[in-house]
C-alpha cells in the first residue's frame, strides 16, 4: 500500500479505512471498511467497500462490491459489480453485469450488459441493448431498449417509450435457435405487466396492459389490452386481446 | 374522518390536460409523493387511483408554477420533507413588510449590518409571519404570549401539522368581573379551523397558519436568482426541464 497525497492503492492485498481520498485504486483484493469519499474509485481486481461510496468517478472492471448506497457522478461498471444499497448516478454505463438490491436512479443510464435493480429504476433516459430484470417500475422521460436477452420490468412508464427486436434475431431462424439453445432456452423478449407512456413503440413485448397516446404494437408483441387516446397501429404479427380508445 | 375521493390516473390526465410523461417526471422529481400512487385491482387489471383533491391542487401548483421556475427547484419547494431545511432571505421578509422592529425584538433576530445577507429557517419564518399580521391589533405582552405558544407548538411538531391540517392561531380576551374589580385576560390557541368558544370571549384575531405558509412558500418562489440561492440545492439543473 502506497499514499500519494491522500490518495490509496491496493496492489497485493489489503485493507484501507473510510475516508476522504482523491484517488482510489485496487488492483488487488482489497477492502474498504467504512463510507469513503473519494473523486476516484477505481476497483480492477476484486474489491469490497463495506460502507457508503460516494465518488465523482467509480470504475468497477473487475468485481466490486458496495455494502451500502452508492452516490457518483460517472459510474462505469464493465466487470461485475453490486450494491447492496442504492445506487444514485448522474451517468451510469453498464458493460458488465451490475446488481443494485435497492433502487437506481440516474440522468442517463446505458447498460449493454445484464442489469438487475430490486427497486426502481429512474433515468431521464434509459437505454439497453443486454437484459434487465427490474422487481420495480422502470421509469424515464426516454426508454430505448434492444432486447438483447430476457427483459422484465415490473411496470414502465414514461413521455417516450421503445422497445425494439435485437440485432441477432434478425440474422435468421438458425442464429435464433442457436442462441436460444446455448442460453438455455433463453427468450429474447420484454415482459412486464404495465406499460403507460404517451409515444409507445413496441416489439416481442408481452404485457398485460398498454396505455398511451400513440401506441404502435409490432412484430412478436403479445397485449391483453390496449388503451390509446390518438392513435394505435397493430403489426399482423402481433396479438392484441382487447382494444378501447380513451 | 371520511374516506377521501380517488380519482383514476386516467382522470386525472384527461382532466388536467398533462402526458404520461409529465406525470411520471414529476413523480420521479418527487413532487407528487409516491404514498398518493393507490393502486387498485379493477375488472381490467391494476388501476392508479390518487387521492383526489391533493393531486388535483398538486398538478395546477405545478403547472403554474413551473412556468417560472425550474423543475428541480420547485421540487425543493413544493416537497414538505424538504421544506423543513427552507430558509428565507431577510430581504424578502423586508420587502413583504414582516420585518418592523417589535417583531425583531420579540424573536431575537440578529438585525446586524449582514442582516440582509441572513436567512431565516422556514419554523421562524413562520413566526414572524404570524406576529406581524398580530402585530396591529395586538399588545406587546400579547405578542409575546404568542411567540411562546407558537415555539411551543413548533417544538410538539407545529410545522408537520400546519402541512395538513387547517391550523389558526387565535387570540382572545376575556373579561372577568366580580365584586366591582374587572380586569381582562389573553389567551392564544392554536387550534383548527371554526373553534368555538364561550361568549364572553372577544376574538381580536385569528390568522391562518397555512395561509402564512403558503405565502411564505409562494413569495419565496416567485423571486428567481438572488436571495432564494441562499439554500441553493446541490444538484445541478438538468438540460431537459421541458416538463
Amino acid at each position: 500500500m502506497n499514499d500519494k497525497g491522500n490518495s490509496a492503492s491496493i496492489s497485493g492485498a489489503g485493507t484501507i479505512g473510510g475516508g476522504t481520498y482523491t484517488r482510489i485504486t485496487i488492483s488487488g483484493a482489497g477492502k474498504i471498511t467504512g463510507d469513503i469519499i473519494a473523486e476516484e474509485l477505481r476497483i480492477s481486481g476484486a474489491g469490497k467497500v463495506q460502507g457508503r461510496a460516494e465518488a465523482t468517478q467509480i470504475v468497477a472492471s473487475g468485481s466490486a462490491v458496495f455494502t451500502e448506497d452508492v452516490v457518483s457522478d460517472e459510474m462505469r461498471v464493465s466487470g461485475s459489480a453490486r450494491v447492496e444499497g442504492r445506487a444514485k448516478v448522474k451517468e451510469m454505463k453498464c458493460s458488465g453485469t451490475f446488481k443494485v438490491a435497492g433502487g437506481l436512479s440516474s440522468e442517463y443510464i446505458k447498460t449493454t450488459g445484464d442489469l438487475h435493480v430490486g427497486g426502481d429504476v429512474e433515468a431521464e433516459i434509459f437505454k439497453a441493448t443486454g437484459g434487465f430484470k427490474i422487481d420495480g417500475l422502470l421509469s424515464a422521460d426516454k426508454v430505448e431498449v434492444h432486447i438483447g436477452g430476457r427483459c422484465q420490468a415490473k411496470e414502465i412508464g414514461g413521455a417516450r417509450i421503445e422497445v425494439e427486436r435485437g440485432g441477432w434475431k434478425e440474422k435468421g431462424i438458425i442464429l435464433d435457435g442457436l442462441i436460444k439453445l446455448f442460453s438455455g432456452g433463453g427468450i429474447a423478449e420484454l415482459r412486464t405487466a404495465q406499460i403507460e407512456g404517451d409515444e409507445i413503440r413496441l416489439e416481442d413485448t408481452i404485457a398485460d396492459v398498454v396505455r398511451g397516446k400513440e401506441v404502435e404494437i409490432g412484430q412478436g408483441c403479445h397485449i391483453t389490452l390496449v388503451e390509446y387516446s390518438e392513435s394505435l397501429r397493430i403489426h399482423p404479427n402481433a396479438k392484441v386481446d382487447k382494444q378501447t380508445k380513451i | 374522518m371520511s374516506e377521501e375521493r380517488l380519482i383514476s390516473k386516467k382522470d386525472v390526465l384527461e382532466k388536467l390536460r398533462i402526458s404520461y410523461g409529465q406525470l411520471y417526471r414529476w413523480k420521479r422529481k418527487g413532487l407528487i409523493p409516491e404514498d398518493w400512487f393507490i393502486r387498485q385491482s379493477t375488472f381490467t387489471g391494476q388501476e392508479t387511483f390518487f387521492p383526489a383533491d391533493k393531486i388535483i391542487a398538486r398538478i395546477e401548483r405545478i403547472k403554474e408554477m413551473k412556468e417560472n421556475l425550474p423543475l428541480d427547484e420547485l421540487a425543493n419547494l413544493i416537497t414538505s420533507q424538504v421544506n423543513e431545511k427552507l430558509e428565507v432571505a431577510f430581504s424578502r421578509l423586508r420587502n413583504l413588510g414582516w420585518l418592523d422592529e417589535q417583531v425583531v425584538k420579540i424573536c431575537h433576530i440578529n438585525c446586524g449590518k449582514e442582516a440582509d445577507k441572513q436567512t431565516l429557517p422556514l419554523a421562524d419564518t413562520l413566526c414572524v409571519g404570524v406576529l406581524s399580521k398580530l402585530e396591529k391589533t395586538a399588545r406587546s405582552e400579547e405578542i409575546d404570549l404568542a411567540k411562546q405558544t407558537l415555539d411551543r407548538a413548533i417544538s410538539k411538531g407545529l410545522m408537520e401539522r400546519v402541512r395538513s391540517e387547517r391550523l389558526f392561531l387565535y387570540l382572545l380576551r376575556k373579561r372577568l368581573a366580580a365584586a366591582g374589580i374587572s380586569a381582562e385576560i389573553s389567551l392564544v390557541i392554536i387550534s383548527q379551523e371554526g373553534a368555538m368558544f364561550d361568549p364572553g370571549i372577544e376574538v381580536v384575531q385569528s390568522v391562518d397558519l397555512q395561509g402564512v405558509l403558503e405565502t411564505i412558500k409562494l413569495d419565496f418562489g416567485h423571486q428567481d436568482g438572488s436571495a432564494g440561492n441562499a439554500r441553493r440545492s446541490r444538484e445541478e439543473q438538468e438540460p431537459s426541464e421541458n416538463g
